[in-house]
């Protein structure tokens, strides 16, 4: 096997996972590929934490609807993932001599590319999720996992005790030294939630995905499986608090939520230095009936009308009299004279009609349960006057009609 | 004739005195423009977009900025195994100070391009043009210079215009330098034209062994023993020649047919690229007729405004009819009209600046006011 000049960490990102979570959303697309923040794609988060991290050689577990992805990726220029000997690559699942498999799960697919992270003959490998919304300085881990002389370090932030039993719990000794987990525990010990995101030190990890693979009755997955294992065999692991903003998106709510986050003053997100690829439009135009305010907007929007609290991407149209808020709207979406839009996330390419009402604000709603995100998927059309409620979900490819 | 058989050669600072202002630290070709993009940008674009994937940009003086921003020209796709871009700046002494012998002094640049034709452009021309009209309608006339002629009022800045006397084939009757009416429509050349390489240097030759420098008397000299052709940009055009136009250019960009023309996302206009993130605006912040690129933070009033990439406007600030360049920061509660700002500039808080329609005023660059 040819090798390539040393990298002493190579990061794997999974990208490949199927998670019906987001809906529409990753119909046709892996979540990481979903838009995010007016110009980004959730993975160019970790890509360009990789990248302001050093992390010179990044592999992308794709296998669930990956065109999109590997489209966007391509050659890896947006985040300098383009080194000769370096870079980055979207690996997939292969056939073999001995066959073709799919991941299985996550230990899996890493161990399915053990011949691409020794090729770098690397120290360390970081394996990373792509649905989180995070800035993270990866060297400031490693150099604690060094530190700790661990062989498995796990990144933590601190959550409220209340939300505590929807994350996975890390109970750690004072030195921060892993003596449980605890997956969605009722009764939380500790409120350090994993962040999904692990260095390991290559060869023991090398060594336990091995032998993962071999036992019968494995999910191969990281958190059940290679993690307790290599607990219960008294491997040296910690724990690494994270401080700053970071946010799972993986459902409808969270994702909402985290780009409204970024019109929030408070919220310590920014987003110097993520980089992205950048479609080729000009400035976007606000005409003189247009009221912006509280709101991103992309280049290539033209906005007649009015936003508030609101997050337009690249392309987008807001016809005269039209209101959107509280709302995300896609790239090349079009909201036409005279509609509502509130509480919703329009997908890509769609058409709200003239007069149309697509979601609700809270108060509308007279049950509080039944209120809930808007969703519309991409290349779908709401007809001229048609009205979707709170929480509904439209496919992608779809015409809403009016009642 | 094929596209890539075509050799794009654009003079990036032919009207560098007409703006000193904007002029000052760069040349004509990369002064900011329209939000995002240097002036260069377009006639870049039209030449990538219409298939010609050889191009010689020659300036000769402040080249620095022009540089940074044309790069190896990946942006445009000029950067690969079969296209290429070469920025041709003074070398060995030799002057750049007309036509005739600029083009003889890259003589050796012209001649080793493996392309049979030549197409001379101006960085100071903004338009959306599908050069492959052009190349049809020489290789039907059989022509040997085709030359590009913009009908209406002959734009301030230009000294000595051109003008052409065209018969209703396209032929060219007669050249006109510095007609005597010029209020009148008229059809103006603006220095493009397209030639084959053999041809442009037999006379650029020929020209200096007469002590003959004028490339207009060339031009003048050349109908009648040559097929001298011409052919109408009928888009959109502006001309940069003078702080005037470069106003009134960018406030064009509030037209919507403006926009769509030279925005025409089948012929993208393409710019070096820089990772600015979404423009956000304010809860005070109120925006009218303008126009906004990335980066932005804007919590002030904009009317009738320009506003480039990376721009802040503070709160209760009041902009109107104004040019704002990259990275500039305009403080709270100040008051702008008519105001050319360069890049990089700081308008302290509570500032008030005024110009006025026919006399927009312009601040430096990195000034501090």
């Amino acid at each position: 096997m040819q090798m390539f000049p040393k990298q002493e960490v190579v990061a794997m990102l999974l990208a490949g996972g199927q998670d019906s979570r987001l809906g529409v959303l990753t119909k046709k697309l892996a979540k990481p590929a979903v838009p995010f923040g007016g110009k980004y794609r959730i993975i160019d988060f970790p890509l360009s934490n990789c990248v302001n991290s050093g992390v010179e050689a990044v592999g992308i577990l794709t296998q669930y609807q990956p065109l999109i992805l590997n489209e966007y990726i391509g050659n890896g220029q947006p985040w300098d993932l383009d080194g000769m000997h370096s870079g980055v690559n979207c690996l997939s699942p292969y056939q073999a001599i001995k066959g073709a498999d799919w991941y299985s799960g996550t230990a899996n697919a890493i161990y399915q590319n053990i011949n691409y992270i020794e090729r770098y003959d690397p120290d360390y490998v970081v394996i990373l999720s792509g649905d989180h919304i995070y800035k993270m300085d990866y060297n400031k881990m490693l150099e604690y996992h060094k530190e700790k002389n661990a062989a498995c370090t796990i990144a933590v932030i601190d959550v409220p005790l209340e939300e505590a039993s929807r994350f996975g719990i890390l109970n750690t000794y004072e030195d921060g030294a892993i003596y449980e987990f605890d997956e969605k525990p009722e009764h939380p010990k500790s409120t350090n939630a994993s962040m999904g995101l692990y260095i390991f030190s290559w060869k023991e990890l090398r060594k336990y995905l091995t032998e993962d693979e071999a036992k019968e009755g494995s999910s191969h997955d990281f958190g059940k499986d290679v993690l307790p294992t290599m607990l219960a065999a008294g491997e040296r692991m910690f724990a690494y608090p994270f401080e700053g903003y970071w946010k799972d998106v993986g459902t409808i709510d969270s994702l909402w939520e985290a780009n409204m986050d970024l019109l929030d003053p408070n919220v310590t997100l920014d987003l110097k230095d993520i980089y992205s690829r950048n479609p080729m439009m000009p400035p976007h135009y606000v005409a003189p009936s247009a009221n912006i305010q509280n709101s991103l907007v992309a280049d290539g929007c033209n906005v007649e009308g009015d936003l508030e609290f609101s997050i337009l991407f690249s392309g987008v149209t807001v016809g005269k009299g039209a209101v959107v808020n509280s709302s995300i709207i896609m790239p090349g979406a079009v909201i036409e004279e005279g509609a509502c839009v509130q509480f919703a996330i329009v997908a890509e390419n769609t058409v709200i009609g003239k007069n149309a009402k697509v979601g609700q604000r809270p108060e509308e709603v007279e049950n509080r349960d039944e209120w809930g995100i808007a969703v519309i998927g991409e290349n779908s059309k709401v007809a001229d006057g048609a009205f979707v409620p709170a929480k509904v979900m439209i496919d992608t490819d779809t015409e809403v009609a009016a009642e | 004739m094929r596209s890539n058989d075509v050799l794009g050669f654009i003079f990036a600072g032919t009207l560098d005195e007409k703006i000193p202002e904007l002029a000052a630290s760069r040349t004509t070709a990369s002064v900011p423009i329209g939000g995002k993009y240097r002036l260069i940008d377009f006639v870049l674009s039209n030449m990538s977009n219409s298939g010609i994937n050889n191009v010689g940009i020659v300036a000769k003086s402040n080249f620095l900025s022009l540089t940074d921003h044309v790069g190896s020209g990946s942006a445009y796709d000029l950067s690969k195994r079969r296209s290429n871009l070469t920025l041709l700046t003074p070398y060995g002494g030799k002057t750049f100070s007309n036509f005739v012998e600029t083009v003889y002094n890259m003589h050796g640049y012209i001649e080793h391009c493996r392309e049979e034709y030549v197409l001379i452009e101006q960085g100071n021309v903004v338009t959306n043009f599908d050069y492959n009209a052009l190349f049809d309608f020489h290789s039907k006339n059989n022509a040997d210079v085709t030359l590009i002629y913009k009908k209406g009022v002959i734009p301030a800045g230009y000294d000595r215009p051109v003008t052409l006397d065209v018969d209703a084939d396209g032929k060219v009757q007669q050249v006109f330098v510095k007609p005597e009416n010029t209020a009148e429509e008229a059809n103006f050349m603006y220095g493009a034209m397209l030639i084959r390489k053999e041809l442009l240097m037999t006379e650029i030759r020929r020209a200096l062994s007469l002590n003959q420098l004028d490339i207009k008397r060339v031009i003048q000299d050349s109908v009648g023993p040559l097929r001298v052709f011409a052919f109408e940009n009928k888009g959109y055009t502006a001309f940069i020649s003078s702080i005037n136009s470069y106003f009134d250019f960018n406030m064009d960009l509030m037209k919507r047919e403006v926009r769509d023309e030279l925005f025409n996302p089948k012929r993208p206009i393409y710019t070096k690229v820089r990772d600015d993130a979404p423009s956000r605006y304010g809860l005070e912040s109120s925006v009218k007729n303008s126009i906004i690129a990335q980066g932005c933070v804007i919590d002030g009033e904009v009317e009738n405004c320009v506003i480039s990439k990376g721009v802040y406007v503070g709160k209760g600030a009041k902009l109107s009819n104004c040019i704002i360049m990259q990275d500039t920061k305009i403080g709270a509660n100040t008051n702008l009209n008519y105001v050319i700002i360069d890049k990089d500039v700081e308008i302290q808080d509570g500032r008030s600046l005024m110009g006025f329609d026919s006399y927009p005023i312009y601040i430096a660059k990195k000034s501090v006011v």
